[in-house]
């Protein structure tokens, strides 16, 4: 067992520790599987060699199996071959000879884990059941480690023989991703299945971003396979950090008003307005908002594809430029995601007693989310550090690559606001009138209850699914169809099920043979073998 | 070795395919067994003959021993089986019996096709006999998986076992042990095979299979 610590792991260990050290704050200290798990990828993402690093890759996916089982028993069943399906692509390809073959199984086996498109059904339904802390860990680390599996192989140890498709089928994998993830993240209704669907657009937004950088460092365009990794490598870091944040928050609440559904909160900034600031801070990251934590990453990103485009053929050209508004589209649903679950689950109000009643979080859960929180901030306002702290791995990934400044100084840009903002306020109280004038109250910007309804009733608010009415009739029905069914379980896992009963009835067929079927089926058996052997001698 | 010797051995190793094949066609179970026998029969003269010209004492020991055993009394045990165990005489098969025969004359052609191109090097007279044992043994085969009737299986058991004696005296030097412990076994088959059939009809009163494969399909 050799350990090693490189800048490419240095950073995704820096990824982990604050999940972990959350996590373990959020209430699993005393578990032994949290720890095995926590353990497992600090391993793989530590390993020197093939063998270390298969051993951190299982040992994590069978804790965290053992910690699914803890909410539920077909998440973690549907985990578990997922897991399986992962960990046997990973075992042939990480002792294959550098070529398409190992690229494609890396491809499979990390892309199953880490969520990518046509393998991402298993996700929304598995990071959602276990506890918040461990559904956090998975979310923000697991997922990272996945993707560290494939940028180790596919930049450094296969990076000899790389070749521009394999970044094209990173591309359309993280493109779907996106695209599946923001609208199913958009639509759905329980907060942690939104929180989960979110991880799977954000995996997509690093492997668009990973296969431009493996693309670009195929065809020799080194700056661009540089400007391309630091928006990946920078989304990998501010997801790190939000994404646990929301989860422990998601689970506070679950733990608070006994639901996770939106349709049946609202109002909890007041009953916990601590945790509903946490959220908030944890909301604009995912939302990629000018200012916050994933603001510069997505915008290194769309500069990226938009060098791309010149670099191939009008092939590349037009599927690039389809690439950005998809992009784009993909950056508005997380908005509209951020937007709904702040509307409609911690403002307006409180749809039910339980989240009328609502307390305030406990205090180690509030530490954690703090730290995560206040780890966000100079990600947030200073990219252009990280960045710097991102070069020797870019380094070691791409040798030889000019790395391109960052034209985007959120700090001073907030600044400037601020300044603005003070002096416009300023101006206000100078100019503005001083008179006293009668007005109604403002009552939250809700309508005249209707006749029937006197005092109003919260349940006449704008529901989640409501909410999401507009986006699923433009935009779920022609991605999703008129079922709302993932094309990742429509496409994946139900034609899986159905081979897997034919095959059951097929075996329960042959274990039903009468004496006389049995005997026709060897003697065919035989007859084919004696006639290939006479094709053969024949020959 | 007179002038004789390889047409006379084809002759007989000829004959014991044409009663094979001709047991693929009978629907009666009287007709099977005195096929049967008859191919036993031939069987005994080819193993004199090859006796008498390759002169091997041994030879002439395995024709008399497939005389007694299959030639007179395994016959006569089935005979008996058929008429006091109230057997349906008819043979139901389970499939039309055209369609076996063409996959019987299927089954010579690969039988030929396989042995002939693989024993290149061998004698002549080795080669085609090897070729008339196997087609021997698949068209035993071929009974045993088309007929529902247990005893008509049986029989193309005891024919697939013939196949084998057709090749093994075809041989020069095989020894005499192994047809004599192929002989042993093929009385024990049949022994097993007897206790069997009492047991079938004890149970379902006819010694039809079909029987047992509705309970197969209901039980499990």
């Amino acid at each position: 067992m050799h350990l090693a610590c490189d800048p490419l792991s240095a950073l995704f260990l820096a990824i982990l520790l604050p999940q972990i050290v959350a996590g373990a704050l959020g209430a699993e200290r005393r578990s032994v599987f949290f720890w095995a798990f926590a353990g497992g990828m600090v391993l793989a993402v530590l390993a020197a060699e093939a063998f270390t690093l298969l051993l951190g890759f299982e040992l994590m996916s069978a804790a965290s199996w053992v910690l699914v089982l803890r909410g539920d028993r077909r998440p973690a069943t549907l985990y578990a071959g997922v897991a399986m399906f992962s960990g046997a692509c990973l075992l042939p390809a990480l002792f294959l000879p550098p070529g398409g073959i190992a690229f494609s199984l890396i491809l499979l086996g990390a892309g199953a884990k880490a969520g990518l498109a046509p393998l991402h059904a298993w996700l929304p339904k598995a990071h959602p059941a276990p506890p918040a802390a461990v559904s956090a860990l998975m979310s923000g680390g697991m997922v990272k480690v996945a993707l560290y599996v494939l940028i180790r192989y596919g930049f450094v140890v296969l990076g000899g023989a790389v070749q521009p498709w394999w970044g094209t089928a990173l591309i359309f994998a993280g493109a779907a991703s996106v695209l599946i993830g923001a609208l199913r993240a958009v639509l759905e209704v329980e907060l942690k299945t939104i929180l989960a669907c979110s991880t799977v657009e954000h995996v997509g937004l690093i492997a668009v971003g990973l296969g431009v950088a493996l693309r670009a460092k195929a065809l020799g365009e080194t700056d661009l396979a540089a400007l391309a990794l630091q928006g990946a490598l920078l989304c990998a870091v501010a997801h790190g950090l939000f994404k646990p944040l929301l989860f422990l928050g998601a689970g506070a609440v679950k733990h608070a008003t006994g639901s996770s559904s939106l349709d049946w909160l609202g109002g909890l900034m007041r009953g916990m307005p601590r945790l509903g600031g946490l959220m908030l801070v944890g909301c604009f990251g995912m939302s990629a908002l000018p200012l916050g934590p994933g603001f510069a990453p997505e915008f290194l990103l769309l500069h990226a594809v938009i060098a791309a485009a010149g670099t191939g053929g009008i092939l590349a050209r037009i599927g690039f430029t389809a690439l950005l508004a998809v992009l784009g589209l993909g950056a508005a649903l997380a908005l509209g995601t951020a937007v709904r679950v702040i509307g409609v689950g911690f403002l307006g109000r409180p749809r039910t007693l339980r989240a009328a009643a609502a307390e305030d979080a406990d205090k180690p859960v509030l530490w954690g989310m703090g730290l995560l929180a206040g780890l966000s901030v100079p990600v947030a306002l200073f990219p252009g550090i990280v960045l710097l702290l991102l070069n020797p791995v870019i380094a070691q990934l791409v040798p030889g690559a000019n790395q391109p400044p960052l034209h985007y100084a959120p700090f001073m840009l907030a600044l400037l606001l601020l300044i603005a903002a003070a002096g416009t306020y300023a101006l206000l109280q100078r100019l503005a009138s001083h008179g006293e004038r009668e007005v109604h109250a403002f009552n939250g910007g809700f309508g005249k209850p209707p006749a029937w309804l006197p005092f109003g009733d919260p349940l006449t608010q704008a529901s989640g699914t409501g909410f999401a009415e507009p986006i699923q009739r433009a935009l779920g029905a022609t991605i999703l169809g008129a079922k709302f069914i993932d094309p990742g379980e429509s496409y994946v896992l139900d034609p899986l099920r159905r081979l897997n009963v034919y095959f059951t009835r097929a075996a329960e067929r042959v274990r039903r043979a009468t004496i006389r079927q049995r005997l026709a089926f060897l003697f065919a058996a035989l007859v084919l073998f004696l006639a290939a052997l006479g094709f053969v001698q024949g020959a | 070795m007179s002038a004789l010797t390889y047409p006379l051995a084809h002759l007989l190793g000829g004959l014991v395919l044409i009663c094979a094949f001709a047991l693929l066609s009978q629907r009666r179970l009287a007709a099977m067994i005195t096929l049967y026998q008859f191919e036993a029969v031939t069987l005994t003269a080819a193993a004199f003959w090859q006796g008498f010209a390759q002169h091997e004492l041994a030879l002439f020991l395995t024709g008399f021993i497939t005389l007694i055993i299959k030639a007179i009394i395994l016959p006569i045990g089935l005979r008996y089986i058929v008429k006091n165990f109230n057997i349906t005489r008819a043979v139901e098969t389970a499939m039309p019996v055209g369609l076996s025969m063409i996959l019987g004359v299927g089954l010579i052609g690969i039988a030929v096709y396989v042995v002939l191109p693989i024993t290149m090097s061998a004698v002549t007279l080795t080669r085609e006999d090897l070729a008339i044992s196997l087609s021997v043994v698949l068209l035993g085969l071929l009974v045993m998986t088309t007929r529902r009737n247990a005893l008509s299986q049986v029989i193309g058991f005891l024919s697939t076992e013939n196949g084998l004696v057709l090749a093994a005296i075809g041989m020069p030097g095989m020894p005499f042990v192994a047809e004599l412990s192929v002989a042993l076994l093929v009385l024990m088959a049949f022994l097993v095979m007897g206790v069997f059939l009492f047991r079938i009809r004890e149970h379902f009163e006819n010694l039809d299979i079909a029987g047992i494969e509705s309970i197969e399909k209901q039980g499990r």
